[in-house]
């Protein structure tokens, strides 16, 4: 991989990540066990390693914003996670944010093109 | 599915001790989901190549283990696996190396004493702590150049040559119904070990450690230990220094939760040879008289007594040592039958 390409990846791989927990955050308005929710958001076009949607759910669980159980599904113990009251709280501000960072970006775009 | 249940295992021994399970059981629910879609998707089972190449994909074990980690500000989780690896190998063959130079060294000096292996034992934490150092400074150096550059780091030594193949098989502990050995309690029974040791090698400088008061009494009295007490020492010595190596290699290994059965019947063999010593001495002399052509009159006797006492209570417990020794390699041997006719 060429220095180019790299600085490239990683730049990718940084403006992913806040993406990312917003994308999970919006997706688990519904209830989804992990695996579910990687085809679901793989369905919506944003694929997500195992590596990196396991622990982010974790994550997001200890910071209060997913509530989790364990329930059997199809003979078998799934863990099952939700947006928490506070999680539906601050997804509603970070939505905010996006979109005013998003408005924002395309008027720079725009501007500048 | 085995290969499955092998790469699970391995990543759990890396994980938050308190979260394992937890973690484990969410890890292979979704995976099993995920196998079930794709061998419905295929409409047949994967091949075992197909099974590995999956496996492969999902990342070393020692990768997928320290997403869960919490973050680490010094050596970051890009290469903290690698660290990790790193710094047991370091630490590993900084101990053999010790033990090499420092045996050398004691023995180019003649006779060894006690004093000398003991000051020896305690020099060691100090080797660990500066490799330990030094490693970590390296990477910490690494993480720093990683950071403050636009090097991409990728993945180093272990998840490079990491295969499914060489995944470990699976502990059968509900064969056994015993549960596994858990890290803390394998650390806590190699610290003990470290211990007891370093109180062993204090006894012949520092009597008062082993008899308290009764030192006084044994400096004062008309009696000294005989050659074969010495014998029977450094036996016991030798015996705890390998115990110790071995609780060592098996938590450098990542082979604490199952102890080895051989390693038990081994060490329970060789822990007879001390007792052997004591049991062959001529005329049961493990005490002798400090002065005998002086004593010999008076305490001749009490000499005799206080040996006979040693030479039964020796044999007392080298014909309990001796049956638990048998019924475990009994033992042992029949399980080993056992999984040969089994494995047919």
């Amino acid at each position: 991989m060429s220095t180019t390409e790299n600085v490239f990846e990683n730049l990718r791989l940084e403006l992913r990540r806040g993406c990312l927990t917003l994308a999970v955050l919006a997706q688990l308005r519904q209830e989804f066990y992990g695996y579910t929710l990687r085809k679901a958001l793989a369905d919506l076009g944003l694929e997500i390693d195992e590596s990196t949607l396991y622990p982010l759910l974790r994550r997001l669980e200890a910071q209060g914003l997913l509530a989790s159980e364990w329930r059997e599904e199809e003979r078998r113990n799934k863990r099952f996670y939700r947006l928490s009251a506070d999680g539906e709280q601050i997804f509603g501000q970070l939505v905010e944010e996006w979109q005013a960072i998003n408005a924002s970006i395309t008027a720079t775009i725009n501007n500048t093109l | 599915m085995d290969l499955l249940d092998r790469y699970l295992q391995a990543a759990k021994k890396h994980l938050p001790w308190q979260r394992q399970d937890d973690i484990i059981a969410e890890l292979k629910a979704n995976l099993e989901s995920q196998l079930e879609d794709k061998e419905a998707e295929l409409g047949r089972p994967l091949t075992a190549a197909e099974a590995e190449e999956w496996i492969k994909q999902l990342g070393a074990p020692i990768q997928v283990a320290a997403a869960y980690q919490p973050q680490r500000y010094l050596i970051g989780p890009a290469i903290f696996p690698t660290y990790w690896f790193v710094l047991r190998l370091a630490t590993v063959w900084c101990t053999i190396i010790y033990s090499i130079v420092s045996a050398v060294q004691i023995l180019s000096g003649g006779i060894a004493t006690s004093d000398q292996v003991l000051e020896a034992v305690l020099r060691l934490p100090g080797a660990l702590i500066t490799t330990v150092a030094w490693v970590t400074f390296v990477f910490a150096v690494i993480e720093y150049a990683v950071t403050h550059s636009n090097i991409k780091c990728m993945p180093m030594a272990p998840p490079a040559a990491w295969s499914p193949g060489s995944l470990p098989p699976i502990a059968k502990d509900s064969a056994t119904g015993k549960r596994p050995r858990s890290y803390a309690q394998a650390v806590v029974e190699a610290l003990t070990g470290f211990f007891l040791l370093v109180w062993i090698l204090l006894i012949p400088g520092h009597p008062w450690v082993l008899m308290g008061p009764g030192a006084l009494y044994l400096q004062a009295s008309p009696f000294k230990p005989g050659p074969v007490l010495m014998e029977f020492y450094w036996c016991v010595v030798a015996l705890s220094l390998i115990q110790l190596g071995w609780q060592c290699l098996e938590l450098a290994r990542g082979t604490w939760q199952k102890p080895s059965k051989a390693r038990k019947n081994v060490m329970q063999v060789v822990g007879l040879i001390p007792l052997v010593l004591l049991l062959t001495v001529p005329n049961h002399a493990a005490v002798l008289l400090k002065h005998p052509a002086l004593d010999q009159a008076r305490y001749g006797v009490t000499l005799d007594t206080v040996n006979m006492s040693i030479y039964r209570v020796a044999l007392f417990i080298f014909v309990i040592a001796a049956i638990q020794t048998i019924v475990g390699i009994v033992n042992f041997g029949i399980g080993s039958y056992r999984k040969r006719v089994g494995a047919i």
